[in-house]
Formats: C-alpha cells, sequence, structure tokens
C-alpha cells in the first residue's frame, strides 16, 4: 500500500486511509486471523449485455474483496485465472456463462476447490430494482464492507446443498461477534430455497437503521441538519408534537427492533432501540442448483443435472429418465421424477 | 478532336464538384488566370444554356462585324486568340476545371473569329468539337428524369430490376427477423421487475430482516457483557445453539448467519496472540492427545496454508 506520505513530493494521505487500503490488500485478516476470502467476477464465452451488466452487478456485491475493474480478454482460459488467482489470494471464481443462450453461474474455489453450477431462471438488474422503486438507496459507502450471508430455507436438505451453504459462509469474509462494529454491516446477500420450486433465491439488500420511537419530523430534522419552517407555528412544541401522517412502509414489528450496543451514528445510539429497515439494492436473481463438481470445473460429478434421481457419482445415472418412477431422494422425501433435462 | 474537350471536361466536372481538391494545383499563375476567369457559376450556367450577357455580346459583335474590316480585325484576333490555346493546351492536363473555364472563354473567342480564319485550323476543329459537345451535353441535361427513388435506370429491364428489389427486401426482412430473435435470446430470463412490492419480496425481506436482527442482538448482548461479566459457558456453544433455538419460534426455518466466529474466552483478543493462529483448529494441541478435539469453529478455508505470507 502506500506510505504515510512523509516523503517529499508523495501525496499526503491520512493514517486512516492507509490503513484500509493495506486492509484490503491484506490476505490475512488482523482481528479473527483468518485469511480473507477474495474473489474474482468474470465471464466465459459471449455474453449479451444485459449479462453483462448483471456481470458487474455481481461484481460490486463482492466489493471490496474483489477486482471491480478486472480485464479478461477472449484468449484467457480457466488456467489464467487460477494462475492470477494464487499470488494475489483469490481464493473464489464467480463465472457467469450463456451456454445456449442459458445463463449460467458457477461458484468455484480456487485452485481446486469445488463447483456449483447453477443455472439462473430469472434475473434483474441494479439499474432495473432502482428503477423500480420509489426512493432508491444505494450510497457508496456502503460498499466499503462485505455483505452479510443470509442462508435460509436449506434446513434438513443434505448434500449437495450443505456443502453449498458452507461454501456461502466461507464466500464472505468471517464476522467477530464481539468486536466487529455495526456500522459495518450495511449490506446483507440473502439466499433462500424454496422447496417447492427448488429454486434459490438470492437477493441483495442494503441496511438501514431506523431510531424508533422518533416522529418523522424529528429525524428528519436531525438528518437534514436544517433549520424548518416555523412560520405557521406559534411555539415550537406545536412543531414537535405535531400529529404527522403514518409512514406508509411503516413495518416495525418488535422483531425488527434491536437494541444496539454502541453508537452507530448520530440517529441510534447506544442502548437505544432501533429498526431494521432493508431496502433491495443490486441484482435478483432466481437459479437452480444443477451440477456439482469436485474440481474447479472439472473433476467427478457429484451433483447430476437432473433432480430426482438417486444422488451417485458418474454420470451413468444421467442417461436414464423416466417420467413415471418415484424416485426417493436423500433426505426421504419422495418426487414425481419430472426432471428437465438440458 | 471531339474527345479532348469530353476527357478532360468530366475530370473538370469531378474536380470542380470535389471541394477539397486545390484550384490552382501549382502550376496555375493566378495572374494570368485572373483576366479571363469567371466564377464557377458562370461555367455551370454555361452548360444548360448560354447566358443572356453571352448572348447579348454575340449580337454585339455580329452586328459589329463588318468585312470591310478584315486586315485590322482578323490581326488583332488571331494573335490575341493565338497565345490563349498555347497556355490553355498546356494547363489542360492538370487543371481540369480552368479548363472549362477556358473553354467558354475560348470559345467566345474562337467562335467569333473561327469563321474567317482559315489558317487557323486547330482552333476551328477545336471549335466545332466544343460545339457539338455543347449540343450533346445540353440536350442530356435537359432530359427529364423519371422521379424513380431508384435512380436513373440504365437497362429498361423493369422486370430485371423488379426481381433485384424483392430479393433485397427479403433479405432485409429475414435480417430483421434474425436480429429481433436475438435480441429476444439475449434478454432470456432477464425480468424487470414491476413497481409495486409483491408479497414474495416482502416475505424475503421479512426474512432477512430477521436475520439481521438476529446478528444484531447477539452483538450487541456480547459487546455489552463482555466488558461486564465473561460468561463462563462456552462461547462457542452460544453461538451455535441458541441461534437454532430461536428459530423454532419464529417457524421460517432456518437463518443463518455469516460464518460466526465464538472462541473461548481465556484466548486473546487479538489474533496473533492465538494458539491457532494460521494454523487452524487441527495443530492447536499438537503435544496433547488426540481424543480431545474441542473443535473450533475457525475452520482454516482452505488447507494449504503453506503459501500464506
Amino acid at each position: 500500500g502506500k506510505g504515510n506520505g512523509k516523503g517529499p513530493g508523495k501525496r499526503k494521505m491520512p493514517l486512516s486511509v492507509a490503513r484500509k487500503q493495506q486492509a484490503v490488500l491484506a490476505n490475512v485478516d488482523q482481528v479473527t486471523g483468518e485469511r480473507i476470502p477474495k474473489s474474482f467476477v468474470f465471464s466465459r464465452g459471449k455474453l449479451p449485455s444485459t449479462l453483462r451488466h448483471l456481470q458487474q452487478d455481481l461484481r460490486k456485491l463482492m466489493l471490496p474483496y474483489t477486482a471491480l475493474k478486472l480485464k479478461e480478454k477472449k484468449r484467457n482460459n480457466l488456467k489464467d485465472f487460477v494462475n492470477v488467482a494464487s499470488p494475489l489470494g483469490v481464493t473464489h471464481f464467480l463465472i457467469l456463462s450463456n451456454p445456449k443462450s442459458l445463463p449460467h453461474l458457477r461458484f468455484a474455489k480456487s485452485p481446486q476447490g469445488p463447483t456449483y453450477t447453477c443455472q439462473i431462471l430469472e434475473y434483474a438488474l441494479a439499474a432495473d430494482i432502482a428503477n423500480s422503486q420509489k426512493r432508491p438507496r444505494c450510497p457508496a459507502e456502503i460498499f466499503k464492507n462485505s455483505p452479510l450471508v443470509v442462508l435460509s430455507g436449506f434446513n434438513g436438505l443434505g448434500e449437495p446443498f450443505k456443502s453449498f451453504v458452507t461454501f456461502f459462509r466461507h464466500l464472505v469474509p468471517a464476522i467477530d461477534t464481539d468486536t466487529v462494529k455495526l456500522s459495518t454491516c450495511q449490506r446483507i446477500l440473502l439466499l433462500q430455497y424454496d422447496k417447492e420450486t427448488e429454486a434459490i433465491d438470492f437477493r441483495h439488500y442494503s441496511i438501514k437503521l431506523q431510531p424508533v420511537g422518533v416522529s418523522r419530523k424529528i429525524r428528519k430534522l436531525m438528518q437534514n441538519n436544517q433549520v424548518p419552517d416555523l412560520r405557521d407555528l406559534k411555539d415550537v412544541s406545536d412543531y414537535v408534537t405535531k400529529a404527522g401522517y403514518g409512514s406508509e412502509s411503516e413495518p416495525d414489528d418488535e422483531a425488527a427492533t434491536v437494541s444496539l450496543a454502541s453508537d452507530i451514528d448520530k440517529l441510534n445510539r447506544a442502548s437505544r432501540k432501533s429498526a431494521v429497515r432493508l431496502q433491495e439494492i443490486g441484482p435478483r436473481m432466481t437459479m437452480r442448483l444443477v451440477k456439482v463438481e469436485s474440481g474447479l470445473c472439472s473433476g467427478d460429478i457429484l451433483y447430476p443435472q437432473s433432480v430426482g434421481k438417486d444422488v451417485k457419482e458418474g454420470q451413468e445415472e444421467e442417461e436414464i429418465e423416466d417420467a413415471e418412477d418415484m424416485m426417493e431422494l436423500e433426505d426421504g422425501t419422495e418426487e414425481d421424477d419430472s426432471g428437465d433435462e438440458e | 478532336m471531339a474527345d479532348a474537350p469530353a476527357q478532360p471536361a468530366p475530370a473538370a466536372a469531378a474536380a470542380a464538384g470535389n471541394p477539397h481538391k486545390r484550384k490552382n494545383k501549382g502550376k496555375g499563375n493566378p495572374n494570368k488566370k485572373n483576366k479571363k476567369l469567371k466564377g464557377p457559376d458562370d461555367a455551370t450556367r454555361r452548360r444548360h444554356k448560354p447566358s443572356a450577357k453571352f448572348l447579348k455580346l454575340l449580337e454585339k459583335r455580329a452586328r459589329d462585324y463588318n468585312s470591310d474590316d478584315d486586315d485590322d480585325a482578323p490581326q488583332v484576333r488571331p494573335r490575341r486568340s493565338q497565345p490563349r490555346p498555347p497556355p490553355k493546351q498546356r494547363d489542360a492536363a492538370p487543371d481540369g476545371d480552368d479548363d472549362l473555364k477556358e473553354a467558354p472563354s475560348s470559345e467566345e473567342e474562337a467562335s467569333s473569329s473561327g469563321g474567317e480564319s482559315d489558317g487557323e485550323k486547330a482552333v476551328t476543329m477545336f471549335q466545332e468539337g466544343c460545339r457539338a459537345f455543347q449540343a450533346a451535353f445540353t440536350k442530356i441535361m435537359e432530359k427529364k428524369l423519371a422521379d424513380n427513388p431508384l435512380g436513373p435506370i440504365l437497362s429498361a429491364d423493369k422486370k430485371l430490376v423488379a426481381a433485384k428489389l424483392a430479393e433485397e427486401a427479403d433479405e432485409h426482412k429475414s435480417k430483421g427477423e434474425a436480429r429481433k430473435e436475438k435480441r429476444l435470446a439475449a434478454q432470456k430470463g432477464h425480468k424487470i421487475p414491476e413497481n409495486a412490492i409483491d408479497n414474495k419480496e416482502k416475505m424475503l425481506i421479512k426474512v432477512a430482516t430477521q436475520g439481521v436482527v438476529r446478528l444484531f442482538n447477539e452483538v450487541s448482548k456480547r459487546q455489552t457483557r463482555k466488558g461486564l461479566n465473561p460468561s463462563s459457558k462456552d462461547v462457542k456453544s452460544l453461538a451455535k445453539h441458541s441461534v437454532p433455538s430461536s428459530e423454532g419460534q419464529q417457524g421460517q426455518g432456518s437463518s443463518k448467519f455469516s460464518k460466526n466466529i465464538g472462541k473461548g474466552e481465556d484466548e486473546p483478543g487479538w489474533a496473533p496472540l492465538r494458539d491457532t493462529y494460521m494454523l487452524g483448529s487441527k495443530l492447536k494441541d499438537w503435544d496433547k492427545a488426540q481424543d480431545s478435539d474441542v473443535a473450533k469453529p475457525s475452520e482454516v478455508p482452505l488447507d494449504n496454508f503453506s503459501d500464506d505470507e
């Protein structure tokens, strides 16, 4: 990283910024002592323009431990990426591809880790989502920290989803609950598994903490730092106690309230109740896990393509298809073999 | 002879139309030219029909012509006309459009003097050629073109033209269709969200919120408690079990945080001071018996720690 700017002619950089830069470049988390997982997001093959935007959105999602401006050439193949990854400490790859016009996203661990191939059934870009919202909110500072990962609906699924869950937990740096500052948790990545459709919903939200029990007016006053218009009022108490409109998005049940350990910012102070409000940013995807390989896009196939077969190693199972048979899945539920093969 | 004026003239036309071509390409002597240079308008106008001015001049000369003055007039004229063709011919090659300007002017002179000066054979033949050329050119320019959007069709075979047009239209249509299909395929799966947040999204947001709330509560519990009362319970078990226990109440299915590090209270807070720094839980008690395996949840993601810096 850059020096502290003490030398003549060097740009002066405040120590905090220099330290932050070094922290991002570091391989090992200072506090937890573990390796920080870094990722590359790139594509194989030709992608249409919307998928390119999706790739850029995914890169932003993986910030700060990813290469935002990674430049890939047509003639780069996977080996090149692996070779570049190890000296830089990059541990995970997210690979977008578009075989037969069906977008696929592969999550892989470098250099010899497993690869999870998911077919993207539907997706929406970050720009689409911002267009659909009344007040899109995406300040740049929320990308300074890694997102939290929340996995839901994966209970009791067995392989391959168990390892899928572990994989995702390792995709972002670990959180040490004793020392983490809540102000650094600003984004959340949600993966929810839907049992009926067997699809994984992939959502990306930004976290906003709002103090509970403070009326809208006072909150705005503190946020805007502007003197309110008191022309029509006789007394300040009129301004403070006047009943305003109820906010139309009042989701605040008790469930969403937390009690903070420390000051987050001006509004949310220690040991006060704040409500957690999420707003969607970033890409939205619905995917289905179609293949698991034990190597990096190679190796044994641990999870066959079509759903509803006995989960065994080997590729012979893929040839067999019988629409009438009921087959048993590993976790004991029975399901009609309505598998769709590519 | 008719070829000579025909050839430079189209070149001149091309050159006149080309704005980038310099008019006096190095060889022109501006002084000499300026005497007889008419503006380009005059030259183009001349193609369509002789200007009124010129006609008047011709008429005037015809009126003034007196065969009795043959001794003086022809002598003056040939002498004047003679130096003109040589410089004109000299510059005919490089100077296309000057040629055009010269031609009308020399035509003027030559036409008036051509009839009587038999000695000027070259000028006479040139003058005839010029006249013929002028007539032909004017005839072409006067012809009205059919207002065909395709432009002038040289071969009048309408059927051929129609066939070619049909073929082009076909190609265009199929290309357009192919392009549309391609665009549709590219957008496959791209689903633009509608404005209203529907129930599914609301549910997802709720699930995510619960996860966040749980994490924040844990954090606040831990952090407020840390200074006051270090708990004797194994913190790791707290992390692992208390979270699942609260799930049953919610009934939403499990939510799991990003990997939670719980460590024993007796270990120092700063990572390098711990025994398991960069070694992983496996090598923690390497000198003790293997059975006691208080596995820390802090697994090292990669086993090959040898390439750590």
